[in-house]
């Protein structure tokens, strides 16, 4: 059963992740009045990518993407999805907390080995951003482990499934709200898309990925989507107990930040940064400090 | 999706991928690039055929010369041409690529395109509505499904030729040739000797 779900876990993360890529182009789209690409087009554009060739810049340029890629798997199966929670009863939050880095840091590793000047640009403003959410995050997930007294991710779940959704309590809502605050940072979206700017450093670190290394980099994208959504079904809207009524719960949550990233512009990273360390991590702190003293 | 397509889907996966999954090169040559802009938004969203455009020759597998070619452009649009990923199909737009155009007596343009890299198809015209270029689009579609897209198998295989023909006009190119240079008279030379 436990190898079934350790199997299931990434392909659902990986389906999801995908169809969630192809529902954001279309529903733009239709922001837009256009009629928008087919639902199944990220699909389309992976199976074009595998069978392109693609320049290689060296050894660490090929395992960095690997790194980036396993990271995100594994993390995946950390996560409960719905009842389907395969590791996640060894290290809890804080192997979470650890394996959020591998993400960004591989894409790091890889792109620094192509040494052009439009990835090293967008490393440095991927790094400085993953800087500016972790601080709010750290508040936020310590707040979820000492109202819970726990670290495991199932626990809180539970203790949700029983007491209501966390977003909908009292002094949890504090740290929910800055979770939805910093969102859009952890997935890249609009109000922070600074990273892979293609209007002004050329998509940053993809910048020189193409043929199957751009698909491992696009599954990526779409497996650190999963997980960011994923992570604040969990802690605040009470997780699930099947998968199905998990993903539509993550659906909601998708679909709103879709129409944030729809009609915002782009920030400068150090706008981001400043907005990052003011507004989140304040409101996340003011969650911390009130979770202690209402105690549990 | 047609339901008809789905078992091309199963037999060729990649040929269908290839004609479903344009990402075209942002790179303006001439005046022709004002038609992409209203193409790719919401008046006639090319984005619904699966075409959109990248910023880098990496991720890009259609190139788009819109518009006259002159011969420092010419130099870009090689090294563009030669870092994209093959399969890569390249649509020449306008008049002016074709044979000139209205710069056919200039001395600084090039006048035939197809003899510095292939070229799959052109878009005739000056200029062409962004219908021409859905057109074009479904005409390449064909194109890829009876392999007729071949230019860069055409590059590959007669790059001696085209190379020949860049360092005529550009004189000695600063990067080293991108496939091997078969030299059957140098080697001929070389046995006798």
């Amino acid at each position: 059963m436990k190898i079934a779900q350790i199997i299931l876990s990434p392909i659902i993360a990986f389906v999801v992740g995908m169809f969630f890529l192809g529902l954001a182009r279309k529903i733009i789209a239709r922001i837009h009045w256009r009629y928008g690409p087919p639902l199944t087009q990220p699909f389309i554009d992976i199976i074009k990518l595998f069978n392109q060739t693609s320049v290689s810049h060296g050894g660490l340029f090929n395992l960095g993407i690997i790194l980036s890629l396993s990271g995100s798997i594994v993390l995946v199966l950390f996560l409960p999805i719905g009842n389907f929670h395969p590791l996640s009863g060894s290290g809890g939050m804080l192997v979470i907390l650890y394996l959020m880095l591998f993400g960004p840091l591989g894409i790091a590793l890889s792109g620094g080995e192509a040494a052009n000047p439009n990835t090293s640009i967008g490393i440095s403003r991927k790094l400085i951003l993953a800087l500016g959410y972790e601080a709010p995050l750290l508040f936020i997930l310590l707040a979820a482990m000492i109202h819970n007294n726990t670290i495991s991710i199932v626990e809180i779940v539970r203790a949700q499934q029983e007491a209501g959704w966390a977003l909908l309590t009292f002094p949890m809502v504090v740290p929910g709200i800055a979770y939805l605050l910093i969102l859009p940072a952890i997935l890249g979206k609009r109000p922070f898309e600074l990273v892979g700017a293609a209007q002004e450093i050329s998509s940053g670190p993809m910048v020189e990925f193409g043929g199957k290394r751009l698909a491992m980099v696009n599954i990526q994208h779409a497996f650190s989507m999963f997980i960011g959504i994923a992570l604040f079904v969990n802690l605040f809207l009470g997780g699930s107990s099947n998968p199905g009524f998990f993903i539509i719960k993550m659906l909601v949550v998708f679909i709103v930040e879709v129409l944030i990233n729809a009609v915002f512009p782009r920030m400068r990273i150090e706008q981001a940064f400043r907005y990052l360390w003011r507004w989140p991590t304040l409101v996340s702190f003011a969650g911390l400090v009130l979770v202690m003293i209402m105690g549990r | 999706m047609d339901r008809n397509q789905l078992r091309k889907w199963l037999k060729e996966p990649a040929k269908m991928g290839h004609k479903y999954s344009l990402h075209a090169i942002y790179f303006c040559t001439g005046c022709g690039i004002i038609e992409v802009p209203p193409s790719i938004t919401a008046r006639w969203d090319a984005e619904r055929f699966g075409i959109i455009p990248v910023a880098t020759p990496r991720q890009a597998n259609l190139f788009l010369i819109t518009g006259y070619v002159s011969v420092k452009t010419l130099k870009a649009i090689i090294r563009t041409y030669e870092q994209m990923p093959e399969p890569k199909f390249t649509v020449g737009f306008g008049s002016c690529p074709i044979n000139g155009g209205m710069y056919w007596d200039s001395y600084n343009t090039i006048k035939h395109l197809d003899k510095y890299i292939p070229v799959d198809g052109w878009i005739a015209g000056c200029m062409p509505r962004p219908e021409a270029i859905f057109v074009a689009v479904t005409h390449l579609w064909t194109l890829i499904d009876k392999e007729m897209a071949n230019g860069y198998k055409r590059y590959r295989e007669k790059y001696r030729y085209y190379r020949a023909n860049q360092e005529k006009v550009l004189g000695k190119l600063e990067w080293p040739p991108l496939f091997q240079i078969e030299d059957k008279d140098e080697q001929l030379v070389k046995e006798k000797s």
